[in-house]
C-alpha cells in the first residue's frame, strides 16, 4: 500500500482484460493525479468503460496492475469501493422511488450520514426533490446520478459517459455539476466519446483507442502535437486570391465545390497580413472564418478514423 | 443488517407504489376466490334431499307420510330420494357426508290424529343450505297444519319438526379452493417478482450501481427473500380473510402453514433467480415464468381436487412441487391433520433450500 500523501490518485500497470478472444483493453498504463479531471476519450467500443469497471472493481482484469488510493484493486476493493463514487454508464435507479429517497438509499448502503438536502442543492435538483426517478428528464436523471455517486464523500469519482443522449442545454448543466466537484477537491475520472467534452472540462486527457492508449496530455498539449495548423476561410472570394495569398509565403488553396479559398495559417499574425494585402487589391471576401484545430483533429491523425467513423464496427 | 433493513424499506415502497404488482398479487387471487366461489358454491337450487318413511303399514307407507311426501315434491324444491327404512338414518348421513336429511318416524299417522306428530330433520349445522331446506320444511308443515286444522277447530301443532344436528367432517369447495389459492398465491409472487427484479436490475444496470456498493450480493439476496416471503404472507392474509368473511372458511393458519408459505416463497424465488440467469431479457424470463405456472396451477390440484384427474395427469402432479405445497396445507390447514403435513412439508422445505441456494449463487451482479 502507498501512502496517503501520495499524489497519485490511481495508477495503472500494464492493464490487460480479455473476453474470450477479445482483447477489450490492451496493455495500458497511466497514471491520475489527485484533483484533476481526468478524461478518457474514445469511440464506444474503445475499452473506456471496461478500463473504468476493472479500477471500479467490478470486474477482475487478466493481467497487469492497478492501484486506487494506494489501494490494490484486486486485495482491497472493500477500501476501495468505500472511497469512491460512481455513475455507471446509462445510469439507472429505482423507478418509483423520489430523488431524495434514493440518495437516502444509496447513503444508507454507505453508512454515510452525507447531508442529503445539501447533495440535491449541489446538483440543483431542490425543485425535484420528491419528484420520482422514473418522471425525470434525461438532464436531471443524470445530475441524481451525479449526487448519487457523492452519497460516500468520495475522493474519486467515476462519470462513465455522463452527458450521452442529452441535448446541449442538459449537457451543459451536467458540466457545470462536473466543474463543482473539482472545486470540491476531488478527483474526477471521466469517459466520453464527445471530444468537445473532454476538451472543456478535462485537465488531462488520455485517448483510447481499440483497447490502446494513443495519447496523452492536456488538451491544449494535444492538438499541438498531433493537430492539424489552425484553417482562416475566406468565403465568397476571387480564386485569384490563391496566388496573392501564395506571395506572402502562406499555403492557400481554392475548394472549388464550396467556392472557398482555404487558407493554413502557420502564426495567428498570418491573419492581419492577408486581410491588408486583400484589401489592398481591393478584392472583395464575403466573410472570414478562423477554425481552430481540435481533439476531433487530433483523434484523426491519430488514429486515421473521426471519432463517428471509429465507432461505426 | 441496516443494509437489509434499507433495502427492504425500499423494496416496500416500490411494491406498494406500483398498482399493477399490487393489483396482480393481491387483487388478482380475490378476483379468482370470488369468481369461482360463485361459480361451484352457489349451483344448488334445486335440493338433493333424502327422505326415511319408517311410517309404513304392512309394507305400504300410510296415507299420512305420502301425503307429506307428495307436499314435499310439490314445492319443486327437492329432489327426493328414498331411504329404506331398516337403515340407521344418522349414520347413512354421516357416512354419505349429507348435509341434511328426513326421518318421518313410525306411527306418524297415528300421531297425526292425536295432534302429536313429529319429522325428524338430521342436519349439518355448519351447512348453510341446510338452513335453508329447514325454512322450506317449516312452511310446508304450516301449511299441512293449517290443512288439518281447517275443521271447526283452532288451529294446532298437529306435526312439528324435530331438528336434529350432526357434524359429518365435511369440506365446502372454498375449503378446498383456499389453500390452493394461498399457494398459487405464493408461488406466483415470488417466481415473477424475482424473475422480474432480476432481470430488470440487470438490463437497467441497477445491479452495477448496487455493485458499487458495500452492498454484498447475498445481502441483497437476504432482503430480496424476506421481501417475497413477506408479501406472499400479505397475500395469504387478504386470501383468508375473504374466505372467512365471504365463505364463512374456518381455517387459523398453524405453525406447519406457516412454515409451507415461507418454504414455498423460498422455493419459487429461488426458480425464479435460476431461469433469470439463463433467460436474460425480462419479457423472455416473465413468459418463462408463466410456462412453468401456468401448467402447475391446474396440474398440481390448486383448482380442482386431483381425484377428479385422469391418471396420467394425477401421474404428472407428483413431480410438480405446488402439488405438494396443496396437499401440505389442505391436511393441515382444513383437514386439522398436521401429521400428515409433515411428509409434505418437508419436501417443499428440501426443495425450496436448494432452489433458493442455486439461484443465490448463481445470481451476478455482473455480465463477464
Amino acid at each position: 500500500m502507498l501512502l496517503n500523501r501520495n499524489p497519485v490518485a490511481i495508477e495503472v500497470d500494464s492493464l490487460v482484460k480479455k473476453y474470450g478472444d477479445l482483447t477489450a483493453v490492451d496493455s495500458i498504463s497511466f497514471a491520475i493525479n489527485k484533483g484533476e479531471i481526468f478524461s478518457f476519450l474514445g469511440p464506444n467500443g474503445a475499452g473506456k468503460t471496461t478500463t473504468v469497471e476493472v479500477l471500479e472493481c467490478l470486474r477482475k482484469p487478466t493481467s497487469g496492475s492497478a492501484y486506487v488510493l494506494g489501494f490494490d484493486i484486486l486485495k482491497d476493493q472493500n477500501e476501495i469501493k468505500k472511497r469512491i463514487g460512481v455513475l455507471p454508464q446509462e445510469f439507472n435507479t429505482f423507478d418509483s422511488l423520489t430523488v431524495r429517497e434514493n440518495l437516502q438509499y444509496f447513503a444508507g448502503m454507505f453508512g454515510s450520514s452525507v447531508d442529503v438536502d445539501g447533495l440535491i442543492k449541489l446538483v440543483d435538483l431542490e425543485d425535484k426533490r420528491k419528484e420520482q426517478y422514473k418522471k425525470l428528464s434525461g438532464g436531471l436523471k443524470q445530475r441524481l446520478g451525479v449526487a448519487m455517486a457523492l452519497v460516500n464523500d468520495p475522493e474519486i469519482v467515476f462519470l462513465d459517459e455522463p452527458t450521452s443522449g442529452l441535448d446541449p442545454k442538459a449537457r451543459h448543466e451536467v458540466w457545470n455539476v462536473i466543474r463543482g466537484l473539482k472545486k470540491q477537491g476531488k478527483t474526477v475520472f471521466l469517459t466520453t466519446h464527445y471530444m468537445e467534452e473532454a476538451e472543456e472540462l478535462s485537465d488531462t486527457v488520455t485517448i483510447i483507442h481499440k483497447g490502446k492508449i494513443v495519447a496523452t496530455g492536456t488538451p491544449e498539449e494535444l492538438i499541438t502535437r498531433y493537430g492539424q495548423r489552425n484553417l482562416l476561410i475566406l468565403r465568397n472570394t476571387d480564386r485569384a486570391a490563391v496566388p496573392l495569398i501564395e506571395t506572402l509565403g502562406i499555403d492557400a488553396n481554392f475548394d472549388t465545390e464550396t467556392g472557398d479559398v482555404n487558407v493554413t495559417l502557420d502564426h495567428s499574425s498570418d491573419v492581419s497580413e492577408i486581410v491588408k494585402a486583400l484589401t489592398i487589391k481591393q478584392m472583395a471576401f464575403g466573410e472570414l472564418q478562423l477554425k481552430r484545430s481540435s481533439l476531433e483533429d487530433v483523434f484523426l491523425n491519430l488514429t486515421g478514423e473521426t471519432l463517428r467513423e471509429a465507432e461505426t464496427p | 443488517m441496516n443494509r437489509i433493513l434499507i433495502d427492504l424499506k425500499a423494496s416496500f415502497k416500490i411494491f406498494f407504489r406500483s398498482k399493477a404488482a399490487v393489483f396482480w398479487t393481491l387483487a388478482f387471487p380475490c378476483i379468482l376466490i370470488l369468481l369461482f366461489g360463485a361459480i361451484f358454491s352457489e349451483m344448488e337450487t334445486e335440493y338433493s334431499l333424502y327422505v326415511q318413511n319408517q311410517d309404513v303399514v304392512d309394507g305400504e307407507p300410510t296415507l299420512a307420510s305420502r301425503n307429506f311426501i307428495e307436499a314435499l315434491n310439490q314445492t319443486a324444491a327437492f329432489n327426493l330420494h328414498t331411504l329404506d327404512p331398516t337403515i340407521n338414518a344418522t349414520g347413512y348421513a354421516l357416512d354419505e357426508k349429507l348435509s341434511y336429511m328426513l326421518v318421518i318416524p313410525e306411527g306418524f299417522e297415528n300421531d297425526v290424529s292425536m295432534a302429536n306428530a313429529t319429522i325428524k330433520f338430521i342436519y349439518d349445522q355448519s351447512q348453510t343450505s341446510a338452513m335453508v331446506v329447514m325454512g322450506i320444511l317449516n312452511s310446508v308443515i304450516n301449511e299441512m297444519n293449517l290443512g288439518i286444522a281447517s275443521y271447526p277447530n283452532p288451529p294446532q301443532h298437529f306435526v312439528v319438526l324435530q331438528p336434529e344436528t350432526i357434524t359429518p367432517k365435511r369440506f365446502s369447495f372454498m375449503d378446498f379452493f383456499l389453500p390452493g389459492m394461498i399457494a398459487m398465491s405464493a408461488m406466483t409472487t415470488s417466481i415473477f417478482s424475482a424473475v422480474e427484479i432480476s432481470s430488470r436490475y440487470r438490463e437497467t444496470g441497477i445491479f452495477r450501481k448496487l455493485a458499487t456498493t458495500p452492498l454484498r450480493r447475498i445481502e441483497w439476496i437476504l432482503s430480496r427473500t424476506i421481501y417475497l416471503i413477506v408479501v406472499s404472507f400479505i397475500g395469504m392474509g387478504v386470501i383468508l380473510g375473504l374466505g372467512i368473511l365471504f365463505f364463512d372458511v374456518k381455517v387459523i393458519p398453524d405453525p406447519l402453514s406457516i412454515i409451507l408459505v415461507t418454504t414455498t416463497s423460498m422455493l419459487f424465488s429461488g426458480i425464479g433467480m435460476i431461469l433469470s440467469r439463463f433467460v436474460k431479457d425480462p419479457e423472455t424470463a416473465g413468459a418463462a415464468a408463466n410456462a412453468i405456472t401456468f401448467p402447475m396451477m391446474f396440474l398440481s390440484g390448486s383448482f380442482f381436487p386431483l381425484e377428479q384427474m385422469p391418471e396420467f395427469l394425477r401421474n404428472i402432479a407428483t413431480v410438480l412441487p405446488l402439488t405438494y405445497v396443496n396437499n401440505g396445507l389442505r391436511d393441515t390447514m382444513i383437514m386439522g391433520e398436521p401429521q400428515r403435513a409433515i411428509i409434505n412439508t418437508i419436501i417443499v422445505a428440501v426443495l425450496g433450500v436448494i432452489c433458493l441456494l442455486v439461484g443465490a449463487w448463481i445470481t451476478k451482479w455482473e455480465e463477464e
